[in-house]
């Protein structure tokens, strides 16, 4: 599914370089819950971005599905991100300015989806987070972690095979983020491959698999039998 | 505090500058554009002669051409009328005036003989309009009844001729007729020239100022705008100032409230008997004018000042709509800060001081930006008046300076008013949450 | 597309978009009235006076003290400047056409009947007029040399022929222009004309005149030692032939000044002065407008762009294509924009229906609305389209970093 060989990222700034990940390979099966953690600053994001194709590479190899990501344009890009990925932020990201139907159609809109599935597509994604009778909320109208449902809603909405979330219960109280993680890996069960960044190891303790980054390299690739989902 | 409040605004121009420069250009265009319009109108629609503009009155006859429909009065009198409205005003300050031509052959051979534009005009003239005398005076009652051929100089021609010199004593020949100069005027040119608004009301001033008395006398040439409602019975002269044709301006002082009330009288009852004998026919709305409404009656202001007042207020009102947008802008991408300052414990009443001298602080920028707007919008507009028209009148004075300065502040501040006060109601929390 | 998404989503900011609406309405307004304004003058200053303007100049002689003899001196000048090589032709008249300053009587088809007497300006011209002027005869013939009379100012009008304008024939005979020839027609004195020729074109001397294009040429000279010249050259001759004339009247020994040496060009230029400066004003107002507008639009794009780039990169990260996000601010443009013109058509017609009550302007053409909007739908996309390619190029990575 996801094969990453030898890939180098490294920022420049005027004055600065930063390696953020260095000689970094991983290979992700289809179907896997993969945990990534680290401590601050080690490159997990910058991970997550190069798997998620927001961001390019510096050298080395990247396969997404057996195909080489490195020589596509930005729609193309583009439109693997819309079709094959899921994003979950930290931050949630959602539009302040739309409300919760909206907010999740927004992938759709990018896809050329007709209105009638959309709307349905739509529904379903909110029911399955739980909040199928909130759809003309603002997310302003909501706390934190129904918010984080709303995101996971809406990465979920354009039915990837891949799902990325960066910390996505960082914001979130335990009860709350115990309800997200819940709903992560009922998605895996049923099929979505699942990477995952997290700085609470009792998650990571639950994923089939975790890798340790240090300092840009993988220091640890552990694949855990009694994990839940196992 | 206040000081605090505008490096506080200076500050945050600085970290907005492109954003902060579109409100100061925005503000600068609107008001400069405004004053420029505003500069002419203040002209051409200002009182001219202020302090006694409520005291000089113009007469308008009931003059009319029964066959002609529409036929508007025209407002100058007939040379019949004229006279016996100078006789019968002869308690008052009143003058008969109309415009002259002539060929002055300058004393001695230096100068070739060249042609003048002059006035005729009673001896009341200069008293009633104020008209400032470099040397000499004017001429008395008895001169205009004895047609004495003198004549009074403005300053330029007396520059022209003499090198500005004491002229009075002199003597010039118009058309060949001997003038003895009695008096040079100090620089006159009174904009709009509402003493005769039927010549044009933007022109120059005459040249050379004589007895009305001399005009009708035939010793120099009339000119001027002359309206005939019947042809004159043949082509004499005399048959022509007997004629229905008007080409005479007529002005009377009237002091009070008591005399005007006089005049009316005597004008009223001269109609009444004119009418019967078959004269002045047609009505009149008003026969007596102040120099105001005589200004607004002969529709003195152009058009065009009137067509540009409407569209620079619609042009500041786009300008300050900008400004309206762009301080909301930058006031809201302020949220943060302002929400820290609250945390911090400025209370709504110290926020809405800092914003509103935030605004008045881009306003003041645009003033003085403005004002050079509305500079260069005056030069410009003098530039293409071209070299014929008198172009003096379009100056910035104070008024214009202090106007510029206090609509672009106080515009600013009005158009800020939303603005601050959607800045003083941010709730801090809400925007916390969302980070 | 996503209007529906875009529309709700502006209608969570009211203000923002009714503030640049409005100013797109208020900028449509005056831009559309400036524009017809100025098409109306230019209109105006487009007649044709049907004088060979380009190649033609005019100069007043006046002369002075007991000796001077107009009749004989008007001879000599014409003779000389006729027989200056390139000059066409030259001719004496008391006003010059778009000068400002002439002289109007009228004249109608019964004596004695005032009501009916039609305006017209009289230009008392000699033989010479049509080839001076270039005046195309398009009925009868011209004034012979016998016919012009000359007389001064207090002596009885001896003249009895005349030839009209077109157009002031066709106002005496509206049916047919054609029939005014060889008739009769009566000025308000009652004294008679005949009408011996019609010239397909000739302006009255003022341009805001109604009557402006009804001209009658009377075959007489004014002795009042006032004498303008009207004289038409060769083209390329005009400048020199200018000073040359000059030169000669003075030099010949007469008592006299000379003013008023004008091309008719210039004498155009001064006439229609305030008509080009409004135009120039007008011009100047429409182009600091579409500046000051554009810049707002530029200004709050860039604004609004600053505050959802966090949103900006999230949707490039959940699939948006840099184009899509060129068209999301595109159509949200075009949407406030449409919004502005409409409310703008409206307030144009209204301000249009003001100039024509106050004024006295004809009404604006149907057209000029419907162009005005789309040149303002155009202006707001061209002023959007740099902070929407800025918007356009945030990178998606954007939508995971957290300030
Ligand atoms: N756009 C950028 N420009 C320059 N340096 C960057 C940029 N993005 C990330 N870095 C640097 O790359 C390194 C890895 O950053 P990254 O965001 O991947 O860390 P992280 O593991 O996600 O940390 P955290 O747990 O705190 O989120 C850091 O040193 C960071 O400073
Ligand atoms: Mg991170």
């Amino acid at each position: 599914m996801l094969k990453m060989t030898g890939i180098n990222k490294v920022f420049r700034t005027d004055t600065v370089q930063t390696h953020a990940l260095r000689d970094f390979s991983l290979h992700v099966e289809e179907g896997e819950f993969v945990t990534i953690t680290g401590p601050s600053g080690c490159g997990k994001t910058t991970f997550l971005n190069l798997a998620g194709l927001l961001e390019t590479y510096t050298s080395g190899q990247y396969l997404l599905d057996g195909e080489d990501v490195s020589s596509l344009s930005d729609a193309q890009r583009a439109r693997l991100r819309n079709q094959k990925i899921g994003f979950i932020f930290q931050s949630f990201n959602l539009m302040p300015d739309l409300n919760l139907f909206d907010n999740v159609d927004v992938p759709l809109r990018y896809r050329g989806v007709s209105a009638k599935i959309r709307k349905e597509r739509i529904e379903q994604a909110l029911a399955a987070v739980g909040l199928a009778n909130r759809q003309r909320h603002l997310p302003s109208q909501l706390s934190g972690g129904q918010q984080q449902r709303v995101a996971i809603a809406r990465a979920l909405v354009g039915e990837p095979r891949f799902l990325l979330a960066d910390e996505p219960t960082g914001n979130l109280d335990s009860n709350t983020a115990e309800g997200v993680m819940e709903l992560l890996e009922q998605i895996n069960q049923q099929g979505t491959t699942i990477i995952m960044v997290t700085h609470d190891p009792s998650l990571a303790a639950r994923s089939q698999r975790n890798v340790h980054i240090l300092d840009g390299q993988i220091k640890s690739d552990d694949r855990n039998s009694k994990a839940r989902a196992a | 505090m206040f000081m605090y409040y505008v490096r506080l605004a200076a500050l945050s121009y600085r970290r907005n500058p492109i954003l902060s420069s579109l409100m100061v250009l925005a503000v600068a265009v609107g008001v400069g554009a405004y004053m420029v319009v505003f500069t002419l109108n203040y002209v051409l629609g200002g009182d001219p002669i202020p302090h006694k503009s409520d005291q000089l009155y113009h007469i308008q006859f009931d003059y009319g051409d029964p066959d002609v429909a529409d036929f508007e009065p025209p407002p100058q009198l007939a040379y019949r009328d004229a006279i016996t409205m100078l006789e019968q005003s002869s308690d008052f300050r009143r003058a008969a005036t109309s415009k002259f031509v002539a060929i002055l052959e300058p004393p001695g051979n230096d100068l070739r003989p060249f042609f003048v534009n002059g006035r005729g005009s009673s001896a009341d003239f200069f008293a009633m309009f104020d008209v400032p005398f470099q040397y000499g005076n004017g001429w008395d009652r008895a001169a205009d009844d004895g047609q004495r051929q003198v004549v009074v100089l403005s300053q330029e021609l007396n520059e022209r001729l003499f090198g500005g010199a004491d002229s009075v004593g002199e003597t010039i020949n118009m058309d060949g007729h001997v003038f003895t100069v009695i008096g040079v005027l100090d620089y006159w040119e009174p904009t709009p020239k509402f003493y005769d608004v039927n010549n044009g009301p933007i022109d120059t001033g005459e040249e050379a100022y004589i007895p009305w008395s001399l005009i009708a006398g035939q010793q120099l040439r009339r000119s001027g705008n002359t309206n005939c409602w019947a042809a004159p019975e043949n082509s004499s002269f005399e048959a022509f100032l007997n004629a229905e044709c008007a080409w005479v301006q007529f002005w009377v002082e009237l002091p009070d409230s008591q005399s005007f009330d006089r005049y009316q009288t005597m004008v009223d009852n001269y109609v009444a008997e004119q009418r019967d004998f078959g004269r002045m026919q047609f009505p009149v709305e008003k026969r007596l004018y102040d120099v105001n409404e005589w200004m607004v009656y002969n529709e003195v202001q152009p058009d065009e000042t009137r067509i540009l007042s409407a569209l620079a207020a619609m042009l500041l009102a786009v300008c300050l709509l900008n400004t309206v947008g762009l301080l909301l802008s930058k006031f809201l991408g302020k949220s943060g800060e302002i929400g820290v300052r609250q945390a911090l414990g400025a209370g709504k009443g110290s926020l809405f001081i800092q914003h509103t001298i935030e605004a008045g602080f881009i306003g003041a920028l645009g003033g003085v930006l403005g004002l050079g707007v509305a500079a260069i919008g005056l030069e410009g507009i003098k530039i293409l008046l071209g070299p014929e028209a008198p172009t003096q009148w379009i100056t910035i004075n104070v008024t214009v300076i202090a106007t510029t300065i206090l609509l672009a502040i106080a515009s600013t501040i009005i158009a800020g008013l939303y603005p601050i006060w959607r800045a003083c109601n941010i709730n801090p929390a809400i925007h916390l949450k969302t980070q | 597309m996503e209007l529906g998404p875009i529309t709700r989503a502006l209608l969570r900011n009211k203000l923002g978009v009714i503030l640049i609406a409005l100013q797109i309405a208020f900028t449509m307004t005056v831009i559309v009235n400036a524009v017809y304004i100025i098409n109306d003058r230019a209109a105006n200053m487009a007649r044709p006076s049907g004088l060979d303007e380009a190649n033609t100049f005019h100069i007043s002689s006046i002369g002075y003290g007991n000796s001077f003899n107009e009749s004989v001196v008007v001879d000599e000048d014409l003779n000389m400047i006729r027989q200056l090589p390139g000059v066409i032709d030259a001719t004496v008249t008391n006003a010059i056409p778009v000068s400002g300053s002439g002289s109007s009587s009228g004249y109608g088809l019964e004596p004695g009947r005032r009501d009916t007497l039609v305006p017209a300006a009289i230009y008392r011209v000699d033989e010479h007029v049509l080839e001076a002027m270039d005046l195309d005869l398009v009925a009868g013939v011209p004034f012979t040399a016998q016919q012009i009379v000359r007389r001064t100012p207090t002596e009885e009008r001896q003249v009895t022929e005349t030839i009209l304008s077109q157009a002031m024939a066709e106002s005496l005979y509206p049916d047919d222009w054609r029939q005014a020839l060889n008739q009769n027609i009566y000025g308000p004195d009652g004294s008679a004309l005949r009408v011996v020729g019609i010239v397909d074109r000739l302006q009255a001397p003022w341009p805001t005149f109604t009557y402006v294009e009804n001209s009658m040429l009377t075959p007489e000279i004014t002795l009042d030692n006032s004498t303008t010249y009207l004289v038409r050259t060769e083209p390329g001759y005009r400048d020199e032939l200018m000073v040359e004339v000059e030169e000669r009247l003075a030099t010949a020994p007469h008592q006299r000044i000379l003013r008023n040496n004008q091309s008719l060009e210039y004498t155009r230029t001064e006439s229609y002065r305030i008509d080009s400066l409004m135009t120039t004003i007008l011009k100047v107002v429409i182009g600091t407008l579409m500046f000051i507008t554009a810049m707002g639009i530029v200004g709050l794009a860039v604004f609004s762009i600053n505050r959802r780039r966090k949103q900006i990169g999230t949707r490039r990260a959940l699939g948006a294509t840099r184009f899509s996000i060129l068209r999301y601010f595109m159509t949200e443009n075009l949407i406030i924009s449409a919004a502005g013109v409409t409310l703008g058509a409206i307030m144009t017609v209204g301000f249009n229906m003001f100039l024509v009550q106050t004024f006295n302007m004809p009404r604006i053409d149907w057209f000029y609305a419907p162009i005005g909007m789309l040149a303002l739908l155009l202006l707001g996309q061209l002023a959007v389209i740099g902070p929407a390619r800025s918007a356009a190029a945030i990178t998606p990575a954007l939508a995971t970093r957290s300030v």
